[in-house]
């Protein structure tokens, strides 16, 4: 629940709140025999979203991590808070543009993977020369 | 060990455009600057803008013709952007303190405890997380007042040594007074430019001259908020935190304006925007409020003409709608001192329920309501966006703001569906 204020209230709480509130009204006559039951609708920020300081939602162009279940058009969830691992699906700063790629960090070196044949790997030399915009969780993928 | 309560300030360097830069990396390391109202002057620079002596308040008709030259980048003011990541950044700092107060959109005071290793540590734990996580730079100056925080910031901010987190105990004392000698007094929190020459007259000079100065000579010529000034220098906190807290059982719309407000038609305006936001709010979270208190203020740093008139109104049933929480905080206006400089005006709903609960009796019954007047507000509001439509003095604003002129804008990336930020699968 945000506790904060000033310039503008934070509610990260109010999609919590809002499931609250039963959506059956109680008529005079016979009682919905559900209403003792309902415990809230499932809220895809409570399962998606793990941290909302961090998490972005951004969309994919273009077609190189078809491999990976991505698509373009696809908007991903984007976690900024995570540490990048060998295998992280990840948003990097390659020339100036946000690019996604696959994570390896192998005994040679570090490489971000394009997921589909038709593009080429990029070497980085080392991880600090990366600058890692964030770890992707979830690919909500247009079917 | 000391365990002294301290303070901590902290603030996005160069907000807006951190703002930008942090979903368009090709901003890095470029002159980037970020236009008021309707493209009007530069008032945010990066510090390559700075750089190129562009001056804070330049009008943009004047830069434009060498922008290109300059490889400047100029962007319109985006409010939306900048009012989630402020959000997002208030909400991570309070995470380090249950003690926040939110100073403005892109900086904060935290009550903070702790031995200097420990404070020192914090100051850069937070430092670290807002960079990552929200993905803006900040700077952190800690001391044990608000005007030593704020100094101890920018020492933080323009000596690299302290790589953006200065705790003024820690700094040996002979660096600390060279700092404070160096510095003119009118780098002090609250030290008006108009004070400036009178403090001169004096001899007091630098901050070190005005910590050194006697507090009650002070006061007897110039104020006691001047006073105040001196003995948060000299280390005694004179300037309360303001804790302002959001439970479910209350909300908060408050602000502080960027020029002070004078006639009471000012804050009707201000009235009637936060009663259709705290409308939009109760909604948002099935809540009605039973008590509606307006308040407005003029600055700590006026020691002339303070006025705080607040009002409380307990509405005749618990209410969600913007007609009835508009109205009733214009009952604040009466109390408004024409000419005073309001510098701050909010209000707050109390005593929430969730909505609902009870059917109204009909004696009760609120037309307005009838006509989910709030939720369409909302609806037309989500569709067209802010401004679009409003109550009241917060729909149609005067010429300027309603044609708001935003040509350089950059996308909304986290607010609006349509705008997210694009990355490159290539």
């Amino acid at each position: 629940m945000g506790v904060l204020v000033g310039p503008r209230v934070i509610d990260a709480g109010a999609s919590l709140l809002s499931v609250l509130i039963s959506p059956v009204a109680v008529a005079a006559g016979y009682p919905s025999p559900a209403q003792d039951y309902f415990d809230g609708r499932i809220d895809l920020n409570e399962h998606l979203i793990k941290d909302v300081t961090s998490t972005y939602v951004v969309r994919v162009s273009g077609d190189s991590m078809t491999g990976a279940g991505i698509s373009d058009g696809d908007e991903l969830i984007v976690n900024r808070a995570l540490e990048p691992v060998d295998g992280s699906v990840v948003v990097a700063v390659l020339d100036g543009e946000l690019t996604i790629k696959r994570l390896r960090i192998t005994g040679t070196g570090v490489v971000l993977q394009a997921e589909n044949p038709a593009y080429p790997d990029i070497r980085v030399p080392s991880l600090s020369d990366l600058v890692v915009w964030g770890v992707v969780t979830r690919c909500l993928h247009h079917l | 060990m000391r365990q002294l309560p301290q303070i901590a300030h902290v603030d996005v360097n160069c907000f807006y455009a951190s703002a930008e830069r942090a979903f368009n990396p090709a901003l890095e390391g470029r002159p980037v600057i970020v236009l008021s109202n309707n493209d009007g002057c530069a008032v945010t620079r990066s510090p390559e803008a700075k750089a190129l002596g562009i001056a804070m308040g330049e009008p943009w008709f004047k830069l434009a013709p060498r922008a290109k030259e300059w490889g400047l980048v100029a962007l319109s003011s985006n409010y939306e952007l900048y009012g989630d990541i402020s959000a997002r950044v208030m909400e991570l700092l309070g995470r380090y303190s249950a003690w926040l107060e939110v100073y403005s959109i892109d900086e904060a005071f935290l009550g903070v405890k702790g031995t200097p290793d420990e404070l020192l540590a914090l100051g850069r734990t937070m430092k670290t997380a807002v960079r990552r996580n929200v993905g803006v730079p900040v700077c952190v100056g800690i001391g044990p007042t608000k005007t030593i925080s704020k100094l101890a910031n920018k020492w933080a901010k323009n000596n690299s040594a302290f790589s953006g987190v200065c705790h003024w105990d820690s700094v040996p004392a002979a660096e600390r007074e060279g700092l404070m000698r160096r510095l003119s007094v009118i780098e002090v929190w609250g030290v008006a430019t108009r004070l400036t020459k009178r403090l001169n007259a004096l001899g007091i000079h630098s901050v070190l001259d005005l910590s050194r100065a006697d507090p009650v000579m002070i006061r007897d010529r110039f104020s006691v908020v001047m006073m105040r000034t001196v003995l948060e220098l000299q280390g005694t906190p004179c300037i309360p935190m303001e804790e302002e807290r959001i439970g479910r059982d209350q909300l908060i719309f408050s602000r502080s304006f960027a020029t002070p407000i004078t006639t009471a038609d000012g804050i009707r305006q201000v009235m009637s925007v936060y009663g259709q936001q705290a409308s939009a709010r109760l909604a948002r979270h099935g809540l009605q409020a039973k008590v509606l208190t307006a308040f407005a203020g003029t600055s700590y740093f006026n020691p002339k003409d303070t006025s705080y008139p607040s009002v409380s109104v307990t509405l005749p049933m618990p209410t969600a709608d913007p007609v009835i929480l508009t109205k009733a905080a214009y009952a604040l206006l009466p109390r408004i001192v024409e000419g005073i400089r309001y510098a701050r005006a909010g209000i707050m709903v109390t005593d929430l329920r969730l909505s609902g609960n009870q059917a109204p009796l009909a004696l009760f019954e609120n037309p307005h309501e009838e006509r989910h007047l709030g939720s369409l507000l909302e609806d037309v509001i989500r569709r067209y966006g802010r401004g679009f439509i409003g109550l009241g003095h917060a729909g149609i604003r005067s010429g300027p703001e309603w044609t708001m002129k935003r040509d350089m804008l950059s996308p909304r990336y986290t607010t609006h569906w349509d705008e997210l930020p694009l990355v490159k699968a290539a």
